[in-house]
C-alpha cells in the first residue's frame, strides 16, 4: 500500500477541455478516499491521471511519496476497476485471472503465483475452476477486483465499479469493500456520483464540480461544515433547500425575505459581523429537510423561523416523512413525523430552525455562514 | 466437413497409388483411408506430439507426413510402406490435401466472408447466395464497430476482444489494419442505444484498465440480415471520423447520436466555405484570439447565460458583456440572440471541420 499526493495538477485536453483543474488532494496510506461528484465533473479523468492513461498538463502526481508524472501505467502498481469491466465468458476465474498476465508474456510459474496470491487475499479460491456465468453477481464483482489486483495492489482505484448493479446488490458490494478495506489494509480510491455510496463508505470524500475539488474531508464535516452550495447540495437526501434571500437588518436583528415571507435571526446570533456587508443585498439560504418542521410545538418555540406554507405532496420513504411544500413561489421541502397526516393543498405553518441555517454568497455561492 | 473432403480426394488418389493411403487426425482418429472399414479406427501410436516431428516419419509400417494450417499440425498422411517411394507418396498427398483444406477454409470460412460484406470485397448478388450457403440467419439484427487503438501497445487488443466476444458462430472479430478491430455482433431485436454503447464501453474499458490500452469505438446503426452490414460498417467509420473531429474525447461515438455534426460532415467543402465567407463579411473569425473563442464556448455551454457564464469563467458579468460585445463589432453577430448564436455555433463547427480535413467515407 502507499500514499496517494496530487499537487495542483490540471488536465487540459486537445480541444480545449478542461477537465481537471488545480486538483490538490491527499490520500493516506490505508485510506478509503471517496471522490464523489455529478456526471462530468473529473472523477473519471483524475483517476486515469493517477493510473497513468493520461499525463497532466500541470502538477504533479505522488504514489509512495515517488513522482509517478513520467511513469508508465503498468510501473505504478495500481489495480483499476472500470464501471463497464467485464470478465471473459468463456475462462474460469483462473484464466481470467492469469489472462493479462499471460499476454504480457509472464513465466507459467509467475503466473501460478500471482494467481494463488490475489485468489488468497479475496478469498475466492474455491471460484477459480468456475466460468463467470456461473458466478453469482457477487462474486463475479469479486472476480473483477481480484483481475484488477493481480498484478499490483499498491492502490485500488475503483470509477464506478458497482454501477451497473441495482442499489440493494450495490450496498452488499460497498459492505464487503468496507471489510476488504479493514483486512487488507490497502489505499483505495472510489469515484461514485451517488453521494449515499460515498457517505457510506469513504473515511473521507473528495466532492468534485467542473474539474475542481470542492471539499474534502470527513463526511460528517462536509455534512456540517459545507464550502460552498454544491457541496451543501450534494450531501444529504433529500437535498439541502435554496431559497434566494433578501437580507434585511434592523439593529442587530436580521431578517430575511423571500416572496411575502420572511424570517428573523435568534437574538445574539454570533454571524451579525459577516452578515453587515450583505445588508439590502440577496443571499441564499440553505436549510436541510430535517431543520424543517411542523410540529406546532417548534413552531411556537421558534417564532422567528415561522413561515406560511401550503403541502403539495406528503410522501412516505420507510420510517420517514417528506412534506413538499410551497411557500412565496419557493419549493421547500420538509422532513416530519411519520405519524404525520397532511392534505395536498392543507396551509400549514412551519418552522426554520435558525440554529442550523446555512447561507451562500448568490454570486460566488460560498459559505458566508455554516 | 474435412472429413468429406480428404475422403474425397483419398478414394480419387486410391488407384493412382497402389497402397494403402489415409488421414489420421491428432486426436489419433483414422478419418479418411482407401480401405473404408478403417474409417474411425484409433492409432494410439500417432499423437498431438509425434504429429509435430518435421518431414516424413515410420511408425509400425506406415510412412506419416504431417500437415494442417494451425501452429501444430492438426492431420497426418499416411501410406503404407517404409520406403523411400512411400515418403514421396505422403509428401505429396500432404501438399496436395493441405492446400485443398486452406481452399476450402477460406471459401467456407464465416468469418473471411463478414471481412468481404463490410468492405465491400462481394458482388451484392453473392452475398445473398453465399450467406444461404454458410448458413447465416438473415433475420437477425447486428451491429458493426469499429474499435481504433489510439496508443501503442505490446498486447493484441484481437486477442481480448475475441475473448470478450467468444461467440464464434454469431459475433466476427476482424482486423482492419494494423489499429483497426471491427466487431460485428449479432444483437437482440429491439435493443436500447445505451445497451450497445455500455457494450461498447466494456471493450474500451478492458482494454484500458487491464491492457492500459487506450481506444475508441464507432458504433453503426443496427441492421438485420448480411448486405447491409457494410453500411453499418461505414457508419461505424464515420462516427469515428466526426468523433476524432467534432468531439475529441469520447471514446465512444454513436453514428445514432452524431446530431449536426453529421450534417455538416455531409456537405461538400466548397459549399462550407461558402457559408464561413457569408457568415464572417463583415470581420474574420481568424481575429478572435483563443480566449474569445473559449470564453464563446463557455457562453454556449451555460444556454446563453451571461452570469451563469461569467461565474464559470471567474470574471465579473461586465467583463463578459464587455467581450460579447467585442464580438458582435467584429463579426456582427450578438451571441445573446438565440438566431446569431446558432448561426455562429453552426460556423464554428464548419470552421472545425474544414481545418481538421476528415477523411470521407
Amino acid at each position: 500500500m502507499a500514499n496517494i499526493s496530487l499537487r495542483h495538477v490540471c488536465k487540459t485536453f486537445h480541444n480545449g477541455v478542461v477537465a481537471v483543474r488545480d486538483c490538490t488532494l491527499e490520500a493516506a496510506e490505508g485510506e478509503f478516499l471517496v471522490v464523489a461528484g455529478p456526471e462530468g465533473s473529473g472523477k473519471s479523468t483524475l483517476f486515469q491521471l493517477i493510473a497513468g492513461l493520461e499525463t497532466p498538463t500541470e502538477g504533479d502526481i505522488y504514489i509512495g511519496g515517488v513522482v509517478v508524472n513520467q511513469l508508465f501505467p503498468q510501473q505504478r502498481d495500481i489495480a483499476m476497476v472500470l464501471p463497464n469491466h467485464v470478465l471473459y465468458p468463456e475462462l474460469t476465474v483462473k484464466e481470467n485471472l492469469a489472462f493479462r498476465l499471460k499476454m504480457h508474456r509472464m513465466p507459467e510459474a509467475e503466473v501460478e503465483r500471482h494467481v494463488q496470491e490475489v485468489a488468497g487475499l479475496l478469498q475466492i479460491d474455491p471460484l477459480l475452476d468456475r466460468k463467470p456465468g456461473a458466478l453469482t453477481s457477487m462474486q463475479q464483482q469479486m472476480v473483477m477486483l481480484a483481475r484488477a489486483m493481480v498484478q499490483g495492489h499498491k492502490v485500488l482505484l475503483l470509477d464506478e465499479p458497482f454501477v451497473h448493479l441495482d442499489e440493494k446488490l450495490r450496498a452488499q458490494m460497498g459492505k464487503e469493500l468496507r471489510e476488504l478495506h479493514k483486512r487488507l489494509g490497502i489505499t483505495i480510491l472510489y469515484a461514485t456520483k451517488d453521494q449515499a455510496e460515498a457517505v457510506a463508505l469513504g473515511d473521507r470524500i473528495a466532492v468534485m464540480k467542473e474539474g475542481f475539488i470542492q471539499q474534502a474531508g470527513a463526511p460528517e464535516e462536509l455534512y456540517a461544515s459545507p464550502a460552498n452550495q454544491f457541496v451543501a447540495g450534494f450531501l444529504g437526501n433529500p437535498p439541502m433547500n435554496f431559497l434566494n434571500v433578501k437580507v434585511g437588518a434592523d439593529g442587530s436583528d436580521y431578517t430575511f425575505t423571500f416572496g411575502k415571507s420572511a424570517v428573523r435571526m435568534p437574538q445574539g446570533w454570533d454571524g451579525t459581523g459577516v452578515l453587515k456587508s450583505y445588508v439590502g443585498k440577496n443571499v441564499v439560504l440553505g436549510v436541510r429537510p430535517k431543520d424543517v418542521h411542523d410540529d406546532p410545538a417548534f413552531v411556537e418555540k421558534m417564532e422567528k423561523g415561522v413561515v406560511n406554507a401550503e403541502v403539495e405532496v406528503m410522501e412516505s420513504v420507510g420510517g420517514e416523512s417528506y412534506l413538499y411544500l410551497t411557500c412565496s413561489g419557493h419549493s421547500i421541502t420538509a422532513g416530519v413525523d411519520a405519524d404525520a397526516m397532511r392534505q395536498s393543498g392543507e396551509q400549514i405553518q412551519i418552522a426554520f430552525d435558525m440554529e442550523k441555517i446555512k447561507l451562500f454568497d448568490s454570486d460566488t455561492e460560498h459559505t458566508i455562514w455554516r | 466437413m474435412s472429413n468429406r473432403l480428404f475422403q474425397g480426394v483419398i478414394h480419387q488418389m486410391r488407384d493412382a497409388i497402389d497402397r494403402t493411403i489415409g488421414v489420421i487426425d491428432e486426436t489419433s482418429v483414422i478419418i479418411a483411408c482407401s480401405e473404408l472399414g478403417r474409417i474411425g479406427e484409433v492409432n494410439d501410436s500417432i499423437t498431438a506430439d509425434v504429429l509435430a516431428a518435421p518431414g516424413t516419419f515410420v511408425v509400425n509400417g506406415y510412412t506419416y507426413k504431417s500437415f494442417g494450417s494451425r501452429p501444430r499440425p492438426e492431420y497426418a498422411v499416411f501410406v503404407s510402406g517404409s520406403d523411400p517411394e512411400a515418403s514421396r507418396y505422403a509428401s505429396l498427398l500432404a501438399i496436395s490435401l493441405s492446400s485443398i483444406k486452406q481452399y476450402y477454409d477460406e471459401k467456407y470460412d464465416r468469418s473471411n466472408f463478414i471481412k468481404n460484406v463490410i468492405l465491400d470485397n462481394i458482388l451484392p448478388g453473392d452475398i445473398y447466395l453465399k450467406a444461404r450457403e454458410l448458413r447465416f440467419n438473415s433475420d437477425v439484427s447486428r451491429v458493426c464497430m469499429l474499435i481504433k487503438i489510439t496508443n501503442k501497445s505490446d498486447i493484441s487488443a484481437y486477442d481480448v476482444i475475441q475473448n470478450l466476444f467468444p461467440d464464434k458462430s454469431k459475433d466476427f472479430i476482424i482486423n482492419i489494419n494494423e489499429t483497426d478491430i471491427a466487431l460485428v455482433k449479432e444483437i437482440r431485436a429491439g435493443i436500447e442505444p445505451k445497451d450497445l454503447e455500455k457494450l461498447a464501453g466494456s471493450i474500451v474499458d478492458t482494454l484500458s484498465s487491464e491492457f492500459y490500452t487506450h481506444c475508441v469505438v464507432g458504433i453503426g446503426t443496427i441492421v438485420v440480415g448480411i448486405k447491409d452490414l457494410a453500411r453499418s460498417f461505414k457508419e461505424a467509420q464515420v462516427a469515428l471520423e466526426v468523433g476524432k473531429v467534432f468531439d475529441t474525447e469520447r471514446a465512444i461515438v454513436s453514428y445514432d447520436n452524431l446530431g449536426i455534426a453529421r450534417l455538416i460532415y455531409q456537405l461538400p467543402t466548397t459549399l462550407c466555405e461558402m457559408f464561413l465567407k457569408e457568415v464572417f463579411k463583415r470581420g474574420s473569425i481568424e481575429s478572435l484570439d483563443h480566449e474569445t473563442l473559449f470564453t464563446i464556448q463557455r457562453f454556449f455551454e451555460n444556454n446563453l447565460n451571461v452570469s451563469e457564464t461569467s461565474r464559470k469563467l471567474f470574471v465579473h458579468r461586465n467583463t463578459l458583456v464587455y467581450r460579447l460585445e467585442k464580438i458582435k463589432k467584429i463579426t456582427g453577430l450578438d451571441l445573446r440572440e438565440f438566431e446569431d448564436a446558432i448561426v455562429f455555433k453552426v460556423a464554428l463547427m464548419v470552421k472545425k471541420y474544414l481545418s481538421s480535413n476528415p477523411v470521407k467515407f
